[in-house]
């Protein structure tokens, strides 16, 4: 499947198949439990970073049934389907937004996502006490989601950000890895 | 149409939910106990054959026709069992009798629908089912039973 059938299955989706929800009330929503983790983690930004990423396989594992449900795609073909699938679908449908995927390693099992446009980011600022900026991955919750989203789908990935514009980088790139196709589970032997 | 039975198996190969309806076909049952071959069986021990044999089956069929192959049902003498598996691998399997029509869309619905609706969209049911916690709830059964009934009815 092409960049350009996959732009398109997820405009039609967008267009047909999602309610929508007022963009700053997610964009509120999100920043406010990135605050009280901060207050909860006293400023502990690795800890913060650690927790959204574990929120969002959460709820990646229950995202990707309804990615299933709504696209009706089927399994992917390559790790490279995969990566249009997450950006052009995947992103579009839920935050509507579609990330561009780059610097392929070329082995065809690392990626890039770069973000012009990132809805859980509006309006924020990180902290001035000399370390979120260093430390803090604001969206960090987006990698647990698609960790979480294709370890359901038999993928094992690692998914980090390397740059983020609120960091004051000129882009906002998040590099993904396959790590092992999962196989499927046996049933346990009968005793 | 008529609906024997209807079963969840989750990505852990582990049963999720079951239901039965209709006894089976008389003629499967025997007075007078266990007919030759046949030997008396409870619920899960239904359930655990019937994984086993979509599994062995669905391995199979990938074998000789490709990875994106799957089987959509099959059928004996006595019933018809029909197959719908999602990419997260989570299978769907109904029991009907040998004159139903394919029932994969109807599986299909039943996961679009009213499990992924019902079960997993419900904040509070756990991610994963073990023992098949948090889909026996009261909307996805009801709504089954009626998806079920329109389909028995038409």
């Amino acid at each position: 499947m092409s960049t350009q059938k996959a732009s398109r299955i997820g405009e039609e989706i967008w267009k047909t198949r999602i309610d929508k929800v007022n963009a700053e009330l997610v964009t509120l929503t999100y920043g406010t439990i990135v605050a009280q983790l901060c207050q909860d983690y006293d400023s502990n930004y690795q800890e913060v970073n650690k927790q959204l990423d574990k929120m969002g396989y959460n709820i990646g594992m229950r995202l990707i049934e309804d990615f299933l449900a709504k696209s009706g795609v089927g399994r992917c073909a390559n790790f490279r389907e995969t990566a249009d699938m997450i950006a052009k679908v995947g992103f579009k449908i839920f935050l509507n937004v579609a990330p561009t995927v780059t610097n392929w390693t070329s082995d065809n099992n690392q990626f890039s996502l770069i973000f012009d446009d990132n809805p859980l980011a509006d309006f924020v600022e990180l902290p001035d006490d000399g370390r979120a900026q260093d430390e803090l991955w604001f969206s960090n919750i987006l990698c647990g989601v698609l960790r979480g989203a294709l370890e359901m789908v038999q993928m094992q990935i690692e998914a980090h950000f390397v740059s983020d514009v609120l960091r004051g980088d000129d882009t906002t790139e998040m590099r993904v890895s396959l790590v092992r196709y999962i196989e499927d589970e046996m049933p346990p032997e009968d005793d | 149409m008529t609906v024997y039975s209807f079963y969840i198996f989750d990505r852990h190969a582990e049963c999720i939910y079951k239901r039965r309806w209709l006894p089976r076909p008389a003629s499967l049952k025997s007075p007078g106990g266990p007919e030759l071959g046949q030997t008396m069986r409870t619920g899960d021990d239904d359930a655990k054959l019937v994984f086993g044999t979509v599994f062995s089956l669905r391995n199979m069929v990938r074998k000789l026709g490709g990875e994106d192959d799957n089987f959509v049902s099959y059928t004996t003498s006595q019933y018809k069992l029909h197959y719908y598996e999602t990419p997260t691998n989570i299978k769907f399997v109904m029991l009907t009798d040998i004159k139903s029509p394919s029932m994969r869309i109807a599986l299909q619905q039943i996961y679009i629908n009213l499990f992924v609706e019902y079960v997993v969209k419900n904040p509070l049911s756990p991610v994963e089912h073990p023992g098949g916690l948090g889909v026996n709830n009261e909307l996805f059964e009801e709504s089954l039973e009626q998806f079920v009934q329109t389909r028995v009815l038409a």
